[in-house]
């Protein structure tokens, strides 16, 4: 039998089963869900995944509790740390990182993300923090997306700034379904549905017609082992918060 | 120490009403907040504001104090205690010029800065953003000279001033970071003029024994100023963490006029501690 799981159990589940062994893995701000993927498949699938974590440029820290904080003073517990402008110099390399955990306040059909704006960048409805790193997501093999809010104000046709390319966005995982590129057309396509959800739920949720394939299986749920190991990493539940 | 001054006369001294101003911290750590608020108390007027790659309250207090023309912007924001309330009300509103910008342009045109270089011709993958045709002063297409591909290129920052938090410093004015200098020492670096906000001031030997590369030397240091405590509310490495509670009180506090109003006057009213305790 399965304990209970939580939405953001399965979100965490789905990226890092998508992480694979020996990647070297790179994330911004907010990181505390790609941290945690990151952590959870260096322990069950992909021993020797290395990751970085954010303006802080530690490689795989190890933290008693999980942290939602990028540049966090705890985050020097790693065996070691990049400053930040030389993981810079190495993401414009373009051969070093394979992986790029990103997000954004709109995702486009093409898997395209924004953080600058909401409307016109000159006089915005909604302004945002800023693009950040996100130029690089094609100085890596995949992106691998999240957000935590599906609904068509997110999921939107054209971004209004591009901030990061969804030329090579692998993966979007969202608190409704994983999301991968339809090799045909390059928009992004259903891959899976979460536990509870339906297929009409997921594009009513998206303000752009998805790729959906005749048949959409269920996003596998997290293994009792899966589970226990996310509750070892997170034991105060900050991801839940 | 001739270099260590009191924070109202280092900002009156090395902060200039209309210049171009940096200032470090990335995230919610090691922002030189007694420095941004003496800029407040002063109300020195900011012609361009160049700061870190990611940067959070420094930058959205000086917002909105008024004090800021034109904000180099690659990240303002508080991460999972929400979007920044001034920048985000100046930048609806139109009362801030923003220059988009992107981590790795930011960070390459200080290193442009810092070593005198005109311009830096940036990697690929800008070209597929909206940043660099948003903002022409910064980036613009260049030939390479040697292939003839055409890129990118990001023109070099100059601060005329860099505002940074370090760890300590001694009597002479070197400095030493705690074991995060994110892309701090790139605005000492790039400034021509560099103001430290300090923990403690220590014996030289205590700076000696910090690793190469984590250090600053006085002949780049215009002056120190002693701040136990002035990184708060964000955190201090190797000595305090953020207070979260006081990031999210000023979040929700800054999202209205009055409530932000009532922060400003609470600064106002207030001097920094800036006596420090000098430690052997």
């Amino acid at each position: 039998m399965t304990a209970a799981y939580s939405t953001t159990d399965v979100m965490a589940v789905a990226l890092a089963r998508e992480l694979r062994d020996g990647e070297v893995v790179v994330m911004g701000a907010v990181p505390a869900l790609p941290l945690l993927a990151c952590r959870l498949a260096r322990s069950l699938h992909a021993p020797s995944l290395q990751y970085v974590v954010g303006g802080s440029g530690t490689v795989n820290p190890q933290l008693p509790v999980l942290t939602t904080q990028s540049c966090d003073p705890r985050l020097t517990g790693g065996p070691c740390a990049l400053p930040l402008p030389e993981v810079v110099m190495l993401e414009g390399r373009g051969d070093v990182f394979d992986v790029f955990c990103a997000g954004g306040l709109q995702i486009d059909a093409r898997g395209n993300c924004n953080l600058v704006c909401v409307g016109d960048r000159d006089r915005p409805e909604l302004r945002g923090p800023g693009s950040v790193g996100l130029p690089f997501l094609t100085a890596v093999q995949r992106v691998v997306a999240h957000s935590l809010s599906h609904t068509p104000r997110t999921f939107v046709e054209r971004v209004h700034f591009v901030s990061g390319s969804g030329e090579r966005t692998a993966l979007v995982v969202t608190p409704l379904a994983c999301l991968d590129k339809d090799p045909e057309t390059s928009r992004l396509r259903l891959a899976s549905v979460h536990p509870g959800v339906s297929v009409a739920d997921v594009q009513a949720q998206t303000g752009f017609e998805l790729v959906v394939p005749p048949a959409v299986p269920e996003t596998p749920p997290p293994t009792d082992a899966e589970l226990a190991e996310l509750r070892r990493l997170d034991p105060t539940g900050v991801l839940a918060a | 120490m001739a270099k260590r001054l009191p924070v109202e006369e280092a900002i009156a001294q090395l902060v200039p009403a209309g210049a171009v101003v940096a200032v470090g911290g990335m995230h919610a750590t090691a922002a030189p907040m007694a420095l941004v608020r003496e800029l407040v108390r002063q109300e020195v007027r900011i012609s361009r504001l160049v700061p870190s790659p990611s940067s959070s309250l420094q930058v959205d207090l000086l917002i909105g104090a008024g004090l800021v023309e034109e904000l180099v912007c690659s990240y303002v924001g508080f991460e999972d205690l929400g979007l920044a309330p001034c920048f985000r009300r100046a930048a609806e509103s139109g009362t801030v010029d923003v220059l988009e910008c992107d981590e790795g342009g930011l960070t390459h045109a200080l290193y442009a800065g810092a070593a005198g270089l005109p311009f830096v011709a940036l990697p690929p993958g800008i070209g597929q953003t909206d940043i660099p045709r948003a903002s022409p002063l910064l980036y613009r297409e260049v030939a390479d000279p040697f292939t003839g591909h055409v890129g990118w290129a990001v023109r070099a920052l100059r601060p005329d001033v860099a505002l940074i938090a370090c760890s300590e410093a001694d009597e002479e004015g070197n400095v030493a970071f705690g074991r995060m200098p994110f892309t701090d020492r790139l605005l000492a670096l790039a400034a021509r003029r560099l103001v430290v906000q300090v923990e403690q001031v220590v014996a030289t030997d205590r700076i000696a024994a910090h690793e190469p590369g984590t250090t600053l030397p006085a002949f780049l240091v215009s002056a120190v100023v002693v701040a136990p405590g002035g990184c708060r509310p964000t955190a201090s490495p190797g000595w305090y963490e953020r207070d979260e509670d006081e990031l999210r009180a000023y979040v929700q506090a800054a999202a209205t006029d009055e409530g932000l109003a009532e922060l400003l006057a609470q600064i106002r009213g207030r001097r920094e501690v800036t006596t420090g305790v000098v430690a052997g």
